[in-house]
């Protein structure tokens, strides 16, 4: 049965008002948000496997395999996935998390039985051939050769999370160490397919132009002859405590160094993860924000700064990327941002700093509802991560209730240098 | 053919799909307004555009219309730059200055209770940008190092030494951020100067979309642009270049340490609101748009040379370009080249197929409606619309007129656009090794990274 979404969302969040969720025989979760506004459909699927749940020797499946799902399936064969797809008006994309894959369709409205056709044909019965493998195999090490090798930020990127982590499944690239991807076998995918494609290990969410009983009878009847899968292996976490600051300096052409900077963090469901979201607006989001008022406009020091606080399903990292000039030196920039996160560490924000970040994080909550893909992503995510889609529901108040003090603890206990990785990107000619 | 195109374009239907009506208006000083009303959500989408862009850049001064751009949030007459962003930043707004090649644009986002607010200081921004001398002095340090930055990134950089080589000299032919030897000569009075002279109302367009009243935004926009009453009495017209591309030519830029090839095949275009357009975009989707197209199918899905690649029609105010854009392994650079330069000439020879046509306009036109769904996507493209002179009901009837093209018009459009004379080809990577694959292809030239600061 559709259970309603509670009484009395705020008014900003009438939007989501119409979400019904079920959940089929088979395990799989479906959520429903029907709305008028414009002739097309998002269709998320997400399937709750990351980098997060991969080993040693085959880091990178998890991305690898996301690539195998658009190459056939037992109905749709090789390349008809997305030829089907574009050809009725619509459009497919998909990422791999350390802790999620997600696909996304958007499409015309009156491509929505094709859609589900085609997603439940690939979850029901993928097929991998050893050719097909090996051409994405390619496809992906360019995609690596792209965003990591040559790359200064991705290379420096992949360096901070093996320093940020010594035991958990974090301290890998989603994409893989190279030579796991040059490994990886066809048997290591099916067995991946099996655990983790299960309908008990997905969600899917739809949202935009349908008529939602119809629309759940269609999934119910695609989706309903896949059987359920096996329980999923537990995550390899065997990370110990961290006992003081952590360096590493990566040497590459480059003209100008780069710095980035991580503090080991909560995981998502954990209440400071909202003070966290607080402390990265009001560090970080416009040119007034603190780092960025400081360090860019103020000291002249870098040219960009920026924080990456994505929530994550383990103990994450609070992450800032500065770029800087051609002849900054990072260890001058180091010293101004250690004695800017010292001091709010030490002191907090200020009154009008955390009500300035609580207007922009509502604002930033009714923007991720002005799309159907939005919508769907910003549910979806919250479901995943911080438990259930209805978190979303009380995020505003939630927002709106965070103290100064508790901004303070917060800062006090997350920032501090032994929870610290830096590494600096030294430019070599 | 299997089907008439008649047949073809008659049985795809559209299912409705209604934009709000933009609602015209003007303030007694000659500023445009274009306000669209939609949306449940109390937020609103400002958008000011400006004839006045990279292309109206002094020659010598390349940089200058994005400085300028820059710096009118950074101090007026009545604020100070922290002043400014906390008036927008505080209630949850953003906003953002910058040049594009036809014009610049000053934007605000913001919930839709403050839109008072936000005209004031987009009032403010152009009316009484006081220009610190500190101020002009630290954008210029931050330009001149982005550009640096830029010449780390080989995709970025692809995209700077293929501009270059199809307008070389023209206005149209550097970056909206410049040149560095000319940013590095700029004056504080290069600045004013541009403000002075090129940033008016009567070349400028204010447009609103949101949960806003047409009537609140007229007043408000009467309030906020009082006394702004300088700029030029029309755009500046920007001359069509004498010939487009270095047919034949393949630059080379040499970054020794790169493993991958950044790729990019040029050729001459159309103008924006060609009369051809939509048979244009109709090849080129066919070609090189989505991960079904022939560009796709062929370099990544069947070789798997590539994780990307696609083809673009890029069209501007008084030229436009066509061009290719991917990238591969460094060893495989030759080939890439082939396979995209045998799939050009196989569409200039025929044309798409008419299943081909078909899903390509199915694909675009779809999809076209969540293009708009945001305030600030649909306020961008009302915005266009006015500066380059489109017709009104552009947006509306895009989908019917994309849907109507005929496999025999994209077949001659193919042929007769589809790089018409010998492309340009831009390769950024490892010069001696490319260099020794293209070398029957063309005559190399290879660019030291200094000519693209």
């Amino acid at each position: 049965m559709p259970s309603k979404t509670p009484n009395g969302p705020p008014p900003e969040l009438a939007a989501v008002s119409s979400l019904t969720e079920h959940t089929l025989e088979n395990g799989l979760r479906v959520r429903l948000l029907p709305d008028d506004s414009v002739p097309t459909v998002s269709y998320f699927t997400f399937f709750r496997v990351g980098s997060r749940n991969e080993r040693p020797g085959a880091t990178g499946i998890s991305h690898l395999f996301e690539h195998m799902m658009f190459n056939g399936a037992k109905r749709y064969g090789p390349g008809e996935f997305d030829r089907v797809l574009e050809s009725s008006g619509g459009t497919s994309n998909a990422y791999t998390s350390n802790d999620l894959t997600v696909y996304h369709d958007d499409f015309a409205a009156e491509a929505l039985e094709t859609v589900v056709d085609l997603e439940s044909d690939r979850m029901r019965s993928l097929s991998i051939t050893d050719s097909v493998l090996q051409s994405e195999r390619q496809v992906v090490l360019e995609e690596r050769r792209l965003r990591v090798e040559n790359d200064t930020r991705g290379l420096l990127d992949e360096e901070l999370a093996s320093l940020a982590w010594k035991a958990h499944p974090y301290r890998w690239p989603v994409i893989g160490w190279r030579k796991d991807i040059e490994r990886i076998t066809r048997q290591e995918c099916m067995e991946y397919f099996g655990t983790y494609y299960a309908p008990q290990n997905a969600t899917v969410y739809v949202a935009g132009d349908f008529d939602p009983e119809q629309a759940l009878a269609l999934i119910g009847r695609c989706y309903g002859p896949i059987p359920k899968g096996p329980a999923a292996p537990g995550v390899a976490d065997a990370e110990p405590e961290q006992k003081g600051e952590r360096r590493a300096r990566v040497h590459h052409p480059a003209q100008a160094p780069s710095l980035m900077v991580g503090y080991r963090a909560p995981p998502a469901k954990d209440p400071d993860t909202l003070v966290l979201d607080l402390l990265q607006y009001a560090l970080s989001v416009g040119q007034g924000s603190r780092f960025v008022r400081e360090l860019v406009y103020r000291k002249e020091l870098a040219i960009a700064v920026g924080v990456d606080w994505s929530w994550r399903i383990d103990p994450g990292i609070f992450q800032i990327v500065l770029d800087l000039k051609p002849d900054s030196k990072p260890e001058q920039v180091e010293r101004a941002l250690f004695a800017e996160i010292d001091a709010v560490a030490r002191l907090g924000l200020t009154d009008r700093e955390i009500q300035k970040a609580k207007n922009n994080l509502k604002a930033h909550l009714l923007r991720e509802l002005a799309t159907n893909g939005g919508r769907a992503h910003a549910f979806g995510t919250y479901e995943e991560l911080l438990g259930s889609w209805r978190e979303g529901l009380t995020l505003p108040s939630r927002y709106q209730a965070i103290t100064s003090e508790q901004v303070k603890a917060v800062a006090a206990k997350y920032f501090a240098p032994t929870r610290r990785a830096v590494a600096t990107l030294v430019p070599t000619p | 053919m299997a089907s008439s195109p008649a047949a073809a374009s008659s049985r795809m239907e559209l299912r409705p799909f209604k934009l709000p009506e933009p609602h015209r208006a003007q303030t007694s000083n000659g500023l445009r307004l274009l306000v669209a009303q939609r949306g449940k959500l109390p937020l609103v989408a400002l958008d000011l555009v400006v004839r006045a862009g990279s292309a109206a850049d002094p020659p010598g001064k390349h940089g200058l219309a994005d400085l300028t751009a820059r710096l009118l949030r950074r101090g007026t007459a009545k604020l100070t730059a922290d002043q400014i962003d906390e008036a927008v930043e505080y209630v949850g707004g953003s906003l953002f200055a910058g040049a594009q090649k036809d014009y610049l644009s000053i934007s605000i986002s913001a919930p839709s209770e403050h839109l008072g607010a936000m005209m004031e200081v987009l009032g403010q921004l152009v009316r009484e940008p006081s220009f610190p001398a500190a101020e002009f002095a630290s954008a210029r340090g931050r330009v001149l190092a982005e550009i640096a930055n830029e010449l780390d990134d080989p995709g970025a950089l692809a995209d700077r030494a293929l501009e270059l080589a199809m307008y070389k000299d023209h206005p149209y032919g550097h970056e909206v951020n410049g040149r560095a030897a000319h940013l590095r000569a700029l004056a504080r009075e290069d600045v004013i100067d541009f403000h002075r002279e090129r940033i008016g109302p009567a070349v400028s367009t204010l447009v609103v979309v949101g949960a806003a009243e047409p009537a609140e935004v007229a007043t408000a926009a009467e309030r906020a642009f009082a006394g702004w009453d300088f700029g030029p009495p029309s755009p500046p017209p920007t001359p069509k270049p004498d010939a487009i591309g270095a047919p034949g030519q393949i630059l080379i830029v040499d970054k020794p340490e790169q493993t991958q090839a950044q790729v990019r095949i040029g050729a001459p275009g159309v103008p924006k609101g060609h009369p051809d357009y939509f048979p244009i975009a109709a090849f080129n989707a066919v070609l090189g748009l989505g991960f079904t197209s022939r560009l796709v199918t062929e370099i990544r899905v069947k070789r798997g040379l590539s994780y990307g690649a696609g083809s673009e029609v890029d069209t501007l105010a008084a030229a436009g370009t066509f061009s290719i854009s991917s990238f591969t392994k460094t060893e495989a650079s030759r080939q890439l080249i082939d396979v995209a330069l045998g799939e050009v000439a196989k569409m200039r020879k025929k044309g798409p197929t008419a299943k081909e046509l078909r899903a390509a306009q199915r694909f675009v036109t779809g999809l076209f409606p969540a293009r708009l769904e945001t305030n600030e996507a649909l306020a961008a493209a009302i915005a266009e619309l006015e500066i380059y002179g489109l017709p009104d009901d552009w947006l509306q009837r895009y989908r019917e007129r994309f849907a109507a093209v005929a496999p025999k018009q994209a077949a001659e459009a193919a042929a007769r656009y589809l790089f018409e004379g010998t492309p340009t080809i831009v390769v950024v990577g490892n010069a001696a090794e490319v260099s020794v694959q293209l070398e029957d292809l063309g005559s190399t030239k290879v660019m030291a990274l200094a000519e693209l600061e």
